[in-house]
C-alpha cells in the first residue's frame, strides 16, 4: 500500500503570531479514510487547508506520493474539498455546481454532462439538477459540496466538518454516504471533525489533535483501548473515562481515596511504589455492581448522585471520596459538590441516587498515566 | 509521540483586556487583515500583474488628488499667478495669509467667507444632527415593531428618493415666500432633517445589531419603551448613528439648491452657495481679489470634511455604509 | 393579525411613536411641497387677471416643448455614459482592493473617497480652473500634447467636461460601496473556485460579480436618480463662461431658470411635476432591464 498524502514535521505560525500547527507528522495510504479529530482551534483545519494548499505553510512538508507540493497552487494539486458551509456558487444550478471545475479545465461538453449526471446519480440529486443553493435542505446542498468534489475524480479528498451544520439525525445518516462517496471516488480522504464519534466510526485511522500537536495518530480500536495520554484519553470514548489520583502501595495495590484496590502482582507500572499515579478506568468498563460482599478483590465503593435512563442502558453519576483528575468532570467536580464518576450499566440495575454501590475492576481494563507528563505509562 | 500537557484543573475563564497602543492596534488589524484574505499568489498571476495594477491605481489617484492640490498650491498666490504662472508649483509673492485674511472680509459687499463657513457649520450640524436623531428613532420604530402598514409607510419614504429635489424644493421656496420664511435658518435645517437614506441605513443597522430578545428581556423587567430605546438600544446602535451623522452633515455642508432658493441674503449664505456667487461675480466683476478668495475660500471648505473624513474612518470603511445591500 | 396577542398588538402600536416625529418633518416637507407643486402646476399667472387656473395648460406647454425635450435627452445620454463608465472604474478598483492584487489598497482607497468630501460647487469650481481655456493647466497639458485650442467649454466639450468632473466626484463612494459588498463574498466560495482552477477574471466576472448584483442595482438606481437631475455643475461652469450652458441644458437647470429667472413659477412646477414621472419611468425600466438580463443568462453554462 503506497502513501498518498505524508505531511513532516507541519508547521504554520500567522502573521499575528498564532501558532496553529506544531509540527505534525502524519501519512495518509491510498484509499484510506484518515480523520482529524480535536477541539475547536487544535490545529486541525489549518492543517487540512495547508494539504489543499489555500494556507501557506511556515516549516514542513506535504507530498503526494514522491511529489512535494508545498510550492504547488492548490489549482495544481489534483485536490478536492468539501467545505464546512458546502461554498455553493449560489447563482449556479446544482448541474452547474456541479460541473463547474470540469468547464474550467475545458472538458468537452458531452463528456461533462455524462459525468455530471453519473455522479450526481451516485449522490442522489438526480431530481434536483436544475434547482439553486438556495432552494435546497442542508443536507442537499452537502451532498452537492459532495458531488462537486467527487466528479473531478482527485487524487486527494480533503472534507472540513461537512457534517456539522446538519442536525444530528441527519448527520448519523449522512456518515454513511460520505464514506461511500469514499468508496467511489478511491482516493485518499482526509476528514476534519471535531466529534469524536464520527471520528470512531469513520475513520480507518484517526489522528488526534490539540492545540496544533498530534496526540495520537492510530486505528480507532488503539485509540479506545490504549490511549497515548491524558487527553486523547477523555477525548475519545464516551461517557468520558473515569480518573482519580491514586497512591501506588509497595505491594502493588492501589489506595484510592480512603480505599485500597488490590490488584494482581504487574498490574500497575513499574517505579511508582511510594507515589502517585493517576488511574483511569472508562464507563462501561466499571464491571456489574456488587451489593455486597468482598467475593470480588478488587471493588470501588462509590455514592450514587444521579442515575440517567436512557433506555438501553442507565448512567449512574457518583462520587468517590478521592481526587479526581482531568477531564471535564473532573474540573466541574472539583468546583463544586458534583459527582466526579459515571457508570454504565444495564437496566435492571436498580441503583438510586443515594445508594451506596461497589463496582468490581478488572485489572486489565485500568488505564495508567504519569501525573506530571499526563502520558500512558503500562505495566509490565 | 508528542508530549502533551496535563489539563489545568480549572481552566480561568476570564479574558484579560489587552491594553494596545494605537499603533500597535493598527499593526494587529493589518496582520489580522492579512491572514483573512486570500493570498495573492492563489490567483496564478502573470508577474508584471500586481505592479501593473498598482500604478493603475497611482494614475485614478494622481486623478482624484490633481484638483487638491492645484487648490492647495493656489491658495498661495495672488490673482495674477492663479493665471500667469504653472498652476502646479508656487510662485513669490507667497499670499497665503494675505488670501485668508481676506476670508474675514466683505470685500466690495460679495459676501463675508467666515460668516459663510459659521452658517455652514451651524446648518450642517443642526441639520445633520436633527437627521441622525430622526433616523435613530424611525429606524428603530421601523426596525423593531410592526405596527399597522410600517411596510407600506417605509417603501413610500423610499420610493421618496425618486422625486427630484426641484420639485420638493421649488414649491418649499414658493411656500416660504407666502409665509416669509424665507431667509430663515429653520427653513433651511428643518427640511434637512428628512433623509429617507438615513432611515433605510438605521433601520437595517438595528436589524443587525439590536437583537430581539434584548428588547423583549427589557420588556419583561418592566422597562418602558423609550428606556429601552435609549438605554439598550442606542449604544448598540452607536456606529450606525455616527455614520448616519456623519453623511448627513456632508450632506448639508454640501447641500447646493435648497440654500439657492430659500436665501437671497448674503450673510445667510453657506458656503456652497457663496461660492457659487463669487464664481459669477469674479468673471463679471472687476475685483481681481475675488479669485483668490474663491480658491482659498473652496480649500478652506474642504479641510474641514477630509479631516473629519480621515479622523472617523473606521465608521465609514466598515460594512455600515449600506451594508445590507444584499437585503 | 387577529391571532396575535392583544399585548403584542398594543405594545408594536407603541412603535409608530418612534416614527411620528420623522413623519411628520416628512409630510411637511415633502409631502406637502409636492402637493402644492402639482396644486400650482395647475394654475397660471398672468399680469393680467392675476393667478387663474388654468388646468393642464401648463402640461401641455412643457410636454410640446422641445426645449424641454432636448434638456431630458441631454441628460439620458450622460447618464447613459457617465454612470457605467464611472461604475466600471469603481468596480474594477473595488475588486483589485479587495483581491489584494495592487499594494497600498488601504491608503488608494482613502484617497479615492475624498472628493466625496467635497462640495459640488467646490469641485466644479475646481476644474473650472483646470479646465479654463486660456489659463487652465488641462489646456496647457491639451496643447503640449498637439490638440490646440481645445475649449472645454465649447458645446461640443463641455458635456464630457461635465462627465469627468462628476466621474471625479463619485467614484470613490461608489467604489467604497463595492469593495464593501465584495468585501461580504464568502472566502469559502472563492477558495471553491481556486481549487476548480478557476482563473482569476472568471472568479471575478462569474462568481464575485453575481454576488454583488444587489449593489450594483442599488448603485446604478441611486446614480440614475442623482443624474438625471443634474444642476451644480452646469450652473458653476456657465458662471465661469457665460453662455456655455443654454437655459434648458438640464431639466433641473431649465426648471430652476423657469421659476426664479424668469419667475414663472407654474410653468416651473409642471415642470418639476413631469420631471418626476420621467425619473420614476427611466428608474422603473432600468430595474426591469437588470431583471431581465439576469435571466438570460440563467440558461448559460459559467
Amino acid at each position: 500500500m503506497s502513501t498518498a498524502i505524508s505531511l513532516r514535521g507541519l508547521t504554520k505560525v500567522f502573521a499575528t503570531g498564532v501558532t496553529a500547527v506544531s509540527s505534525l507528522d502524519l501519512s495518509v495510504d491510498d484509499g484510506e479514510f484518515v480523520v482529524l479529530v480535536g477541539p475547536s482551534g487544535c490545529g486541525k483545519t489549518t492543517a487540512l487547508r495547508m494539504v489543499a494548499g489555500l494556507e501557506t505553510i511556515t516549516s514542513g512538508s506535504v507530498a503526494f506520493g514522491d511529489r512535494v507540493v508545498n510550492g504547488v497552487s492548490p489549482r495544481h494539486r489534483d485536490v478536492a474539498m468539501v467545505f464546512q458551509n458546502y461554498a455553493l456558487y449560489p447563482h449556479l444550478t446544482v448541474y452547474q455546481n456541479i460541473g463547474f471545475a470540469l468547464a474550467n479545465k475545458g472538458v468537452p461538453k458531452s463528456e461533462r454532462h455524462s459525468r455530471i449526471l453519473a455522479t450526481a446519480a451516485t449522490t442522489g440529486l438526480s431530481e434536483l439538477l436544475a434547482r439553486k443553493p438556495r432552494q435546497l435542505s442542508g443536507g442537499q446542498r452537502q451532498r452537492v459540496a459532495m458531488a462537486r468534489a467527487l466528479v473531478r475524480s482527485p487524487a486527494v479528498f480533503l472534507m472540513d466538518e461537512p457534517l456539522s451544520n446538519l442536525d444530528a439525525k441527519l448527520r448519523v445518516a449522512m456518515r454513511s454516504e460520505v464514506l461511500s462517496v469514499h468508496r467511489a471516488s478511491g482516493a485518499a480522504t482526509m476528514y476534519v471533525t471535531h466529534d469524536q464519534t464520527e471520528a470512531m466510526t469513520m475513520g480507518d485511522r484517526v489522528a488526534v489533535l490539540r492545540d496544533g500537536v498530534l496526540q495520537q495518530y492510530g486505528t480507532p480500536r488503539s485509540l479506545y483501548s490504549t490511549p497515548a495520554n491524558l487527553f486523547v484519553a477523555t477525548f475519545i470514548g464516551s461517557p468520558e473515562m473515569n480518573l482519580y489520583e491514586a497512591g501506588v502501595c509497595a505491594d502493588g495495590s492501589l489506595t484510592v481515596g480512603s480505599q485500597r484496590l488490590a490488584l494482581p502482582a504487574g498490574s500497575v507500572p513499574a517505579g511508582y511504589q511510594g507515589r502517585k499515579i493517576i488511574v483511569g478506568i472508562r464507563p462501561e468498563d466499571l464491571g456489574d455492581p456488587v451489593s455486597a460482599g468482598p467475593d470480588v478483590a478488587a471493588a470501588l465503593c462509590v455514592d450514587v448522585r444521579l442515575v440517567e435512563v436512557l433506555g438501553s442502558e442507565q448512567h449512574v453519576y457518583f462520587s468517590v471520596d478521592a481526587t479526581p483528575a482531568g477531564g471535564d468532570l473532573a474540573a466541574a467536580a472539583l468546583a463544586a459538590a458534583a459527582p466526579d464518576g459515571v457508570a454504565r450499566v444495564g437496566v435492571g440495575a436498580g441503583i438510586r441516587p443515594g445508594n451506596q454501590v461497589r463496582f468490581g475492576i478488572d485489572a486489565d481494563r485500568l488505564h495508567f498515566f504519569d501525573p506530571d507528563t499526563g502520558l500512558a505509562v503500562r505495566p509490565g | 509521540m508528542s508530549v502533551s500537557v496535563l489539563p489545568p484543573a480549572s481552566a480561568p475563564d476570564t479574558v484579560e483586556p489587552v491594553r494596545e497602543s494605537r499603533r500597535e492596534r493598527r499593526r494587529r488589524e493589518r496582520l489580522e487583515e492579512q491572514d483573512s484574505n486570500i493570498p495573492v499568489e492563489l490567483y496564478g498571476l502573470r508577474r508584471g500583474t500586481v505592479p501593473f495594477l498598482t500604478s493603475l491605481a497611482f494614475l485614478f489617484a494622481i486623478f482624484t488628488l490633481v484638483p487638491i492640490a492645484w487648490i492647495i498650491i493656489n491658495s498661495t498666490k495672488n490673482q495674477a499667478n492663479i493665471f500667469e504662472t504653472f498652476g502646479f508649483w508656487f510662485a513669490r509673492p507667497f499670499s497665503l495669509f494675505h488670501n485668508f485674511s481676506l476670508l474675514f472680509q466683505n470685500v466690495d459687499g460679495y459676501g463675508t467667507y467666515i460668516q459663510w463657513f459659521g452658517n455652514t457649520a451651524l446648518y450642517a450640524v443642526l441639520g445633520g444632527g436633527g437627521a441622525a436623531a430622526l433616523a435613530a428613532f424611525a429606524g428603530y420604530g421601523f426596525a423593531r415593531f410592526s405596527f399597522r402598514g410600517s411596510r407600506v409607510l417605509f417603501y413610500m419614504i423610499i420610493a421618496a428618493l425618486l422625486v427630484p429635489i426641484t420639485a420638493l424644493t421649488v414649491p418649499l421656496y414658493l411656500t416660504y415666500a407666502k409665509a416669509h420664511l424665507i431667509n430663515s435658518l429653520w427653513g433651511m435645517v428643518l427640511p434637512s432633517m428628512i433623509s429617507p437614506v438615513g432611515i433605510y441605513l438605521m433601520r437595517v443597522y438595528v436589524d443587525i445589531s439590536v437583537p430581539r430578545d434584548l428588547i423583549d428581556a427589557a420588556r419583561i423587567d418592566g422597562a418602558g419603551e423609550l428606556r429601552i430605546f435609549f438605554r439598550v438600544a442606542l449604544p448598540l446602535m452607536v456606529p450606525g448613528v455616527i455614520t448616519v451623522l456623519l453623511l448627513s452633515i456632508v450632506a448639508v455642508w454640501n447641500n447646493y439648491f435648497l440654500p439657492l432658493l430659500i436665501f437671497n441674503i448674503n450673510s445667510r449664505y453657506p458656503l456652497t452657495v457663496g461660492l457659487g456667487l463669487w464664481s459669477l461675480r469674479a468673471q463679471n466683476s472687476g475685483n481681481a481679489q475675488l479669485f483668490p478668495m474663491l480658491v482659498t475660500g473652496g480649500l478652506v471648505t474642504i479641510l474641514p470634511l477630509i479631516a473629519l473624513f480621515l479622523l472617523l474612518q473606521r465608521y465609514w470603511r466598515g460594512g455600515i455604509l449600506l451594508g445590507s445591500i444584499a437585503n | 393579525m387577529s391571532r396575535r396577542s392583544a399585548w403584542i398588538n398594543r405594545r408594536d402600536r407603541r412603535g409608530i411613536w418612534f416614527v411620528v416625529p420623522f413623519l411628520v418633518g416628512f409630510v411637511l416637507f415633502m409631502v406637502v411641497p409636492l402637493g402644492y407643486a402639482i396644486y400650482t402646476s395647475l394654475y397660471t399667472s398672468k399680469l393680467i387677471g392675476g393667478t387663474v387656473f388654468s388646468g393642464a395648460s401648463n402640461y401641455t406647454q412643457t410636454l410640446q416643448s422641445s426645449d424641454f425635450w432636448n434638456g431630458v435627452i441631454r441628460v439620458v445620454i450622460y447618464a447613459a455614459i457617465q454612470i457605467p463608465v464611472m461604475l466600471a472604474i469603481a468596480f474594477f478598483f473595488a475588486c483589485v482592493f479587495d483581491l489584494g492584487v495592487a499594494k497600498f489598497g488601504r491608503t488608494f482607497r482613502t484617497i479615492f473617497f475624498i472628493p466625496f468630501a467635497v462640495p459640488a460647487v467646490v469641485g466644479a469650481v475646481m476644474w473650472s480652473f483646470l479646465l479654463e481655456p486660456q489659463f487652465g493647466p488641462v489646456v496647457h497639458l491639451a496643447n503640449a500634447f498637439g490638440f490646440s485650442n481645445t475649449n472645454f467649454f465649447s458645446s461640443s466639450l463641455l458635456l464630457p467636461s461635465i462627465i469627468v468632473i462628476v466621474i471625479w466626484e463619485w467614484t470613490g463612494y461608489n467604489m467604497v460601496i463595492l469593495y464593501t459588498a465584495l468585501k461580504s463574498v464568502p472566502r469559502d466560495v472563492v477558495e471553491a473556485a481556486i481549487l476548480d482552477d478557476t482563473p482569476l477574471w472568471k472568479i471575478i466576472l462569474r462568481i464575485k460579480l453575481p454576488m454583488v448584483r444587489p449593489a450594483i442595482v442599488m448603485l446604478v438606481f441611486l446614480n440614475l436618480i442623482g443624474a438625471l437631475q443634474l444642476f451644480t455643475e452646469p450652473q458653476i461652469l456657465e458662471y465661469f463662461q457665460q453662455g456655455a450652458v443654454s437655459v434648458n441644458y438640464t431639466p433641473a437647470y431649465f426648471i430652476y431658470q423657469t421659476a426664479i429667472a424668469a419667475d414663472e413659477t407654474n410653468l416651473a412646477a409642471a415642470m418639476a411635476v413631469i420631471l418626476a414621472v420621467v425619473i420614476v419611468l427611466i428608474s422603473a425600466v432600468s430595474l426591469v432591464f437588470r431583471f431581465g438580463r439576469s435571466r438570460r443568462r440563467r440558461g448559460e453554462f459559467a
